[in-house]
């Protein structure tokens, strides 16, 4: 059985959970025009963006010899709750053979989650199986935690593709891990990666943050957002997102009691605006603004994919937020379009006008 | 001789340079097509500037604005390169500093921009589709037979209103060519389609957004006298159209690199009008040194090359010293 998985964000970890468990793990490459186009061709016209990247992923995957696909399953009353349903036929009425295994939401289906774990689990006993998870856990956290960083370092680094690279060798390491005590070690040498950046000291009343929220897998997914935390790390603004990996396994996986999760809070802050959930992430977008706005964040960048409904939603909420809370926020809607210009101008624009703002309020 | 500072707005359908001086007063303003091509276009503009005033000009400072601002930048040597809406902004403020509301329409994208005090507090670019911009009016104007720049005073001419759907280009030319068939005269669907166009910017950029006078109009389609009768019937109060309105995007860069040139007490990276003749070519291949493929562009001049871009590791960026 050749596992893989959909491309999104930092796969290390996805890989290493698969790769522990003993199965053979089918990297799916790096989402490229390839993608685009395959998932495209093969996917209705009026489906997700995601929707069809992830189906390129899945192709590209099986060409590569992958014979099982692991995923997760949307939730929500929005397209992506379809995801898994209508991937896996697609890809059947393209003549490939494939198991695909949705984890939905356990809550709802503990039978369904119960059998997919047990194909997961290859053999294993439950507490190999419990141990893995602890590592991938960890691992994700503190992948998340460096990735954080360098989402902050990348504002000031003195040459150009510093941190890139130090993300690169980061991903490298945790590549090489195989129990917890592997995790600490990587820890510390990745902590030794980034502080090897070297970097430009600014006063802290002139440094700029910007949060980007929206759809989770435009959010998440550098290679298809037109990869816009480098183009604002690069314009000099410390970027952070909405989601990240691990704070997704706190939220949808663990026992909310153990986790305490951060996204709950967020949903706190949407509520005012959006009281039911819509399907996507629109109630996090919308709470998430808010938390920035508290934060004492410059800016927001918000994401979604052409034609999302939940986030046209938050969308037109939006500028009531921004009267309230005074923070700016703009929306770029994403698809296949893959031409620089249009985003690189709006976000410079943007950018002016926070520095702008943030001129005022010194002064 | 004469020195200046130049703004040069490289746009999807125009290029405009202009020269202005140390009180901003413009000295030189040139208006030319793109067509497609825009270093050529640059070069073109770059020759008549020196032509114009016979050799005897200097060039202070250089700015590049519009969607070809990166190259054009390279190829001058340009000490300012900034997007169209800062550059707008700066050239209504500087000129009309009480302004709260910019409409610009241009070729291939529109905007709206929100002023306060002098600053800009909100921006809207159209997103995903072109509709009520220059090119689906040059489009229409090819249609229909009637040459661009008669298009507006053509449309002040109707006597009917039609109304034409405006959301979209292809539901509007469909509803034109019914119209058509209703036997509405060229003029009034030509208004109808102004009124459609100006419908279409407001609720779509002005979304959200608190629209207030002073109302500043500029970009190519402000030549239109049609468009600018609709905005005023639409919002029901006068709306500015600038002396300069076509080439408003130039002057802010010329301005934003005068303040720059001012501010730093540097010297201009001007590479001299012989950089309209030298060969200056872009490239781009895709780099192999890792999964990551990432498309770097390379520019070649006079031989050498000058810059590099778009590789997320810096191999490539970080290996041109100049």
């Amino acid at each position: 059985m050749k596992v893989s998985f959909p491309y999104m964000g930092t796969t290390v970890i996805y890989k290493k959970l698969l790769e522990l468990l003993g199965h053979e793990v089918i990297e799916p490459p790096v989402p490229s025009q390839r993608t685009i186009d395959l998932g495209v061709k093969n996917s209705p016209e009026f489906a997700c963006y995601p929707l069809k990247i992830i189906l390129g992923s899945y192709i590209e995957a099986i060409e590569l010899g992958a014979t099982t696909l692991v995923t997760s399953g949307g939730h929500g009353p929005c397209r992506a709750g379809f995801y898994g349903e209508t991937h896996s036929r697609i890809l059947k009425n393209m003549g490939y053979d494939i198991d695909l295994i949705v984890f939905d939401a356990y809550k709802r289906d503990i039978m369904g989650t119960i059998k997919n774990v047990r194909k997961i689990m290859n053999g294993n006993s439950l507490f190999y199986l419990w141990e893995t998870l602890r590592i991938v856990y960890l691992m994700a956290k503190s992948m998340d935690k460096m990735e954080k960083k360098i989402q902050k370092l990348r504002a000031y680094e003195v040459c150009y593709g510093d941190c890139n690279r130090a993300w690169e060798k980061v991903q490298k390491v945790f590549n090489d891990i195989k129990n917890i005590e592997d995790v600490k070690k990587a820890k510390i040498k990745s902590k030794s990666i980034l502080d090897d950046i070297k970097v430009i000291k600014i006063p802290e009343p002139e440094k700029i943050r910007v949060g980007i929220v929206g759809e989770i897998y435009v959010v998440m997914e550098k290679s298809i957002n037109l990869k816009i935390e480098e183009i604002l790390g690069n314009m000099g603004a410390e970027v952070e997102r909405s989601q990240y990996i691990s704070e997704w396994i706190d939220y949808n996986l663990l026992p909310i009691w153990i986790s305490k999760p951060h996204e709950l809070e967020i949903l706190k802050k949407g509520e005012k605006y959006i009281k039911e959930i819509i399907g996507g992430h629109a109630k996090q977008t919308v709470g998430h603004i808010v938390d920035y706005a508290e934060r004492g964040f410059d800016g927001v960048v918000h994401l979604m994919p052409f034609a999302c409904l939940p986030e046209l939603v938050s969308q037109s909420i939006i500028p009531a937020i921004t009267n309230e809370y005074n923070i700016p926020v703009i929306t770029l809607p994403i698809d296949e379009q893959t031409g620089l210009a249009n985003v690189q101008t709006r976000i410079e624009a943007f950018l002016d006008l926070i520095k702008n703002k943030k001129r005022i309020r010194i002064a | 001789m004469i020195g200046v500072f130049l703004g040069i707005d490289i746009g999807s359908v125009s290029t405009n340079l202009v020269a202005i001086d140390n009180e901003n007063n413009i000295l030189s303003s040139l208006y030319l097509r793109t067509n497609g091509q825009p270093v050529e276009a640059s070069r073109i503009g770059l020759r008549k500037l020196y032509k114009e005033f016979n050799g005897d000009i200097e060039i202070l400072g250089v700015g590049t604005t519009g969607s070809g601002r990166q190259l054009t930048g390279i190829m001058v040597g340009a000490d300012v390169i900034k997007n169209e809406i800062t550059a707008h902004a700066t050239a209504t403020i500087t000129y009309a500093p009480e302004t709260r509301t910019i409409f610009e329409i241009g070729g291939q994208d529109s905007k709206i921009i929100i002023l306060k005090d002098g600053m800009v507090t909100d921006f809207a670019m159209n997103t995903v589709c072109a509709a009520g911009t220059g090119s689906f009016l040059e489009h229409q104007s090819e249609r229909l037979g009637i040459p661009i720049e008669k298009f507006g005073d053509m449309a002040l001419t109707a006597e009917r209103n039609v109304r034409i759907a405006g959301r979209c280009t292809v539901f509007a030319e469909s509803d034109m060519i019914a119209k058509q068939q209703f036997g509405f005269s060229k003029a009034e669907i030509i208004n109808g389609l102004c009124e459609a166009l100006v419908r279409n910017y407001i609720n779509n950029l002005g979304r959200g957004k608190k629209l207030e006078p002073p109302y500043v109009f500029q970009g190519g389609v402000a030549a239109n006298k049609g468009i600018v009768v609709a905005f005023e019937k639409e919002l029901n109060h006068k709306v500015i159209v600038p002396e300069n309105y076509g080439v408003m995007g130039a002057v802010g860069s010329a301005i934003l690199a005068k303040e720059l040139i001012g501010r730093s007490g540097k010297t201009t990276k001007f590479r001299g009008f012989e950089c309209a003749e030298l060969e200056f070519t872009p490239t781009s291949f895709i780099c192999d040194g890792c999964d990551n493929a990432c498309e770097v562009i390379k520019i070649i001049m006079d031989g050498k090359i000058v810059a590099m871009w778009g590789d997320r590791c810096g191999k490539w960026t970080n290996s041109i010293t100049i």
